[in-house]
């Protein structure tokens, strides 16, 4: 499970708005608001990395949103860094200390 | 009912999150984060990658950085953090960091065509003593060659110039920022006499408009971008225009979206001056009181290898290259020129291209003529879809808002101006109007140089880890400044080398003809981010040469070289980053480096033991070496002048140039400073001295009284400091830095009484002249401190799209990546948003070559092809005729395909147009 802290920005106006629909997306709330400055912190529950990022890219689709930033994660150790490495990287997974002569280097 | 432990993990990064955009908590969600974050160290840091320079708050526990997080303190971020800031503390973390010395061998010895084996760093360093004392041998102190670049510590950048200009007496280091700043060093250099822009970014919140002339900010510095969006929300005169050739993430929320053609912006910048002096919204007594109008000559060449070029490029590489001698005008260039179209041009300034002199403003005036909306329109329309009548529209609304009295003014530009066959002339064209219209140095007015890299102005200029520079703007060629250096550095009169050293695509093309036989790369990817890369990497692996590359991960430099270093990242060493506004920031060593990874700057001063004077400051021939003092073409023997003073010919160069007596006055350990931080340079060293504070102090001379003044590295060190803007000035007992430079109200180096002071040209010269030529070499005028506003014409672009290469391509970088991603591809998350180049192109271009989104192609040019996954949608919109290819995926290297050409003034490369072809794969 992957948590991110979120800061999102429209124009005041907008604001009752925006927070619906923030908090209509599953896995958003809505912690914070300061309506003198149009800032908005939600938090983002996320099944994975890769529903975190597109968890963002949702939030910044949302009409009225000028703005959508990760601003804190939780660096949870991800079990499929592997899974997510660049392709032609993938074939060397030796831990740090073994990996003297990544195959990528002689190939 | 109680909190659930998620609801408790929520709140704490809620918590967090406002506290970390400066946000007032709640008293639960302050309890939650401290809870959170129990036993974790946290300490302030500075962000790895772009030259805005955000702060990073740094958590470390049992010897791992565990979180980060935007530092709400500093002023440039005020907490803020964009994707890649954001994952800044997995970049070490990366599951193929190199962490052991790697040498091409085969049965235990070294072998150019050998594999990859480990070995020790006593081996290393063997085999890089023996390979540099053969290169020096067989073609002198230039030889050797080091790769620079923009992302050095302070430390490290200025240990590398040292090394090689004071004790290897070589000027051949030069840094990749030479690939991102050169033109704006050009253009600062030229018009103001210092380089660095003289605003800051505060000027945001001080401006109504920001324009953005090849800037995609919204990707490639968001957190900018994120105080322009602010500005644009809460100042209702705020107005964002965004010239770009396609339309990008940037137009998002600006007002006016200007589509131009490559090289129309030098077209759109004379326009608007055209229109200013029309209209009469000249600042009269702006320019008269501190400027001088000046112009150059236009057959400059386009930075193709001057020499034998048919000897290293193919016939049709050559249709393009030998532009480089003979010109044929076309009709833009020819009307904008004031010269007949067709005539044929003989390049003959092209070794000169820097020459200038001063005009008369009616000269001024008439080169102007030329452009007028309709000669612009005609030339710089980017879209063929839009029509002439709108986009003339458009220019004359960018006009009005330029002549537009009270309306304050910001321009920003990156690589789009930087990276141009004509990048310093249109750099020189911004401030043209930002002085014509009085709108320099003040808060909210002035044209601002971004920066790429995160010290590209603290490390590559400053510095000046450039094959002409020395520290504080001084450069090798003047005599004057070399006695500087020289005595500042201890050394014996005619120890530095007068002669330029090579640029960085120089360094390239001189591995490729055999003149330079070792090079060394630190901190980049010379054989990913130079344009035209086939030839170099020939270059490297098929001649007899030794390439050195120091890097965090394997790379394809890493690939192409002899030896690896394992390099140590950010947080694993003490550092210090200078930023786009001036703004120089430290940190400390967080964790420590993995394996045995060490800083560049222990390997410099391991390297350096291996030297002795007698080794290298004996008598040595230079090709080319022409320089008064010099006129026999050697570099004398300074050994017995070293012995004079005090040196011995068995002395090292680490005794002299790093651990000399004066710096080993700066102790370590170093309690005060270090607070419970370690540093692993100096524990391998064991001399108890710490070279990152002494290198500074020492640096810190260069910049003292010459306004580049610099605080002491304590200072920078202490808690409450983030960064410290220079010129730094002792005013009451506290180190005070100077938010506008040249602006009296600002800056204590202007004369009392000036207003406003380019003190960067106090005594410079200029011979009057006409658009021609200069005159009468004895009428000169005095420039002392007036700025220059130069004429320069429209060019067109050297290859242009034709019947066989059909379509322009731009290259440049995407949010998500750092360069040539060798760290961010690390992040899975980076990897995960955007795993590979792909190349966008108009839908209408694809539909009428029979190709759709996701095929694979092959982009194909005059010197090379990859293949590439074609994008129609996303975040960039092509006009028709254009494509763009970002360069960070190494499996699309798109450098084998762009072109070579430089600005001639600045050598730095045009990596924005070029002329290809695309078909499926």
């Amino acid at each position: 499970m992957n948590f991110s802290g979120i800061l999102v920005m429209s124009k005041p106006d907008h604001h009752t708005q925006v927070i619906a629909a923030l908090n209509a997306l599953e896995g958003v709330e809505v912690h914070q608001v300061d309506a003198a400055t149009g800032r908005i912190v939600a938090v983002q529950e996320a099944e994975d990395i890769h529903a975190e990022i597109e968890g963002v890219k949702r939030i910044k689709a949302i009409p009225q949103v000028i703005m959508a930033e990760m601003v804190y994660h939780y660096l949870a150790d991800d079990e499929r860094t592997y899974e997510a490495m660049p392709p032609e990287l993938i074939e060397q997974q030796d831990g740090f200390e073994t990996c003297a002569v990544p195959a990528y280097l002689n190939s | 009912m109680g909190l659930t432990r998620r609801d408790f993990l929520k709140t704490s990064i809620a918590g967090a999150t406002a506290a970390t955009v400066g946000m007032p908590l709640s008293e639960q969600a302050a309890a939650a984060v401290k809870a959170g974050e129990a036993g974790w160290q946290w300490d302030k840091g500075v962000c790895r990658f772009c030259g805005t320079g955000c702060g990073i708050m740094v958590a470390t526990k049992g010897g791992r950085i565990v979180a980060t997080k935007g530092d709400p303190d500093a002023p440039v971020n005020k907490g803020l953090n964009c994707v890649k800031g954001y994952f800044n503390g997995k970049i070490n973390y990366g599951k193929d960091r190199l962490t052991q010395p790697l040498l091409r061998m085969t049965d235990g010895k070294f072998d150019k065509k050998g594999k990859f084996v480990p070995v020790s760093w006593e081996q290393a360093l063997d085999i890089m003593e023996e390979k540099m004392r053969w290169a020096m041998k067989e073609k002198g102190p230039h030889g050797i060659s080091i790769f620079g670049s923009g992302q050095y510590t302070i430390h490290e950048g200025y240990a590398a110039a040292k090394l090689m200009k004071a004790g290897f007496r070589s000027n051949n280091l030069d840094p990749n920022a030479r690939h991102c700043m050169a033109s704006a060093v050009v253009g600062f250099m030229q018009t103001f006499g210092i380089d660095e822009p003289q605003g800051n970014y505060d000027d945001i919140e001080h401006t109504d408009t920001a324009v953005l002339w090849g800037a995609n900010m919204a990707e490639m510095h968001p957190i900018l971008w994120s105080r322009i969006t602010d500005r644009r929300l809460t100042h209702s005169k705020m107005k964002v225009v965004n010239l770009s050739v396609y339309g990008n993430m940037s137009s998002d929320i600006a007002d006016l979206e200007i589509i131009f053609s490559p090289s129309g912006d030098l077209a759109i910048q004379n326009y608007i001056a055209h229109e200013i002096v029309k209209r009469d919204a000249i600042d009269h007594d702006y320019v008269k009181k501190h400027t001088q109008f000046a112009t150059g000559p236009y057959d400059i060449g386009y930075g193709f290898r001057p020499k034998d070029a048919e000897k290293y490029h193919s016939a049709a590489e050559m249709e393009i290259v030998k532009n480089e001698k003979v010109r044929v005008l076309d009709k833009w260039e020819a009307i904008g020129q004031r010269k007949q179209e067709g005539e044929a041009v003989e390049q003959k300034n092209a070794a000169t291209p820097m020459k200038d002199w001063a005009i008369s403003f009616d000269d001024f005036k008439a080169a102007l003529a030329p452009y007028t909306l309709e000669f612009t329109a005609a030339v710089a329309k980017g879209d063929p879809d839009e029509s002439i009548e709108d986009f003339k529209a458009k220019l004359q609304q960018l006009a009005d808002m330029y002549c537009e009295k009270g309306r304050k003014i910001v321009s920003y530009w990156t690589m789009g101006f930087n990276q141009h066959q004509r990048g310093s002339w249109v750099n020189e064209q911004a401030y043209m109007n930002h002085l014509l219209t009085g709108r320099q140095c003040k808060p909210g007015d002035g044209a601002f140089s971004l920066t790429g890299q995160p010290s590209a102005c603290g490390t590559a200029r400053e510095v000046g880890t450039f094959a002409h520079r020395l520290p504080a703007d001084m450069v090798v060629m003047n005599p004057k400044h070399r006695a500087i250096a020289e005595n500042l550095w201890k050394l014996p009169a005619k120890t530095i080398n007068p002669q330029m050293g090579s640029h960085f695509v120089k360094i390239m093309r001189d591995l490729e003809d055999g003149q330079i036989l070792f090079s060394w790369t630190q901190v980049n990817n010379p054989w990913q981010n130079t344009a035209n890369v086939n030839h170099w990497i020939k270059g490297a692996r098929e001649m007899n040469n030794f390439i050195v590359v120091a890097d965090a991960y394997p790379g394809v430099s890493a690939k192409v070289a002899d030896l690896i270093l394992p390099a140590a990242m950010i947080n694993e060493k003490w550092g210090a980053y200078g930023n786009a506004e001036r703004r120089t920031q430290v940190w400390r060593q967080q964790i420590l480096p993995p394996g045995q990874a060490r800083g560049d700057l222990w390997m410099m001063l391991e390297l350096s033991k291996r030297f002795k004077i007698k080794d290298v400051w004996g008598e040595q021939k230079i090709p080319g070496l022409k320089a008064a003092g010099f006129e026999d073409g050697k570099l004398p023997s300074v050994i017995d002048e070293a012995v004079k003073m005090g040196y011995s010919p068995d002395s090292t160069l680490y005794e002299v140039l790093f651990a000399t007596p004066d710096n080993k006055k700066y102790k370590w350990p170093d309690k005060a400073v270090a607070k419970g931080h370690g540093n692993h340079i100096c524990d391998l060293l064991k001399d108890g001295w710490f070279p990152e504070k002494a290198l500074f102090e020492e640096y810190r001379k260069f910049g003292a009284g010459h306004a580049h003044d610099l605080a002491p590295f304590d200072v920078y060190h202490d808690d409450k400091v983030r960064g410290l803007k220079w010129p730094v000035m002792l005013k009451n007992g506290k180190w005070t830095e100077t938010p506008w430079r040249n602006n009296e109200k600002y800056d204590s180096y202007c004369k009392p009484g000036s207003g406003f002071d380019y003190y960067g040209n106090n005594g410079a010269k200029m011979v009057m002249g006409d658009l021609d030529k200069p005159g009468d070499p004895k009428n000169v005028v005095d420039i002392s401190g007036k700025a220059k506003i130069y004429f320069r014409p429209y060019a067109s672009p050297v290859e242009k799209p034709d019947a066989n290469y059909d379509l322009w391509l731009c290259t440049g970088r995407v949010l998500e990546h750092w360069h040539s991603g060798t760290m961010t591809r690390r992040v899975p998350e980076l990897h995960r948003a955007v795993p590979n180049a792909v190349c966008w192109i108009n839908q209408q271009d694809a539909d009428a070559k029979g190709l759709k989104r996701n095929d694979l192609i092959w982009i194909e040019s005059r010197r090379g092809k990859v293949k590439v996954r074609l994008e129609t949608g996303g975040r960039n919109r092509m006009p028709r005729g254009m494509v763009y290819v970002p360069w960070f995926d190494e499996g699309v290297l798109i450098n084998k395909v762009t072109l070579d050409t430089t600005c001639p003034l600045s050598k730095e490369t045009d990596y924005k147009k070029c002329s290809v072809k695309i078909y499926k794969a």
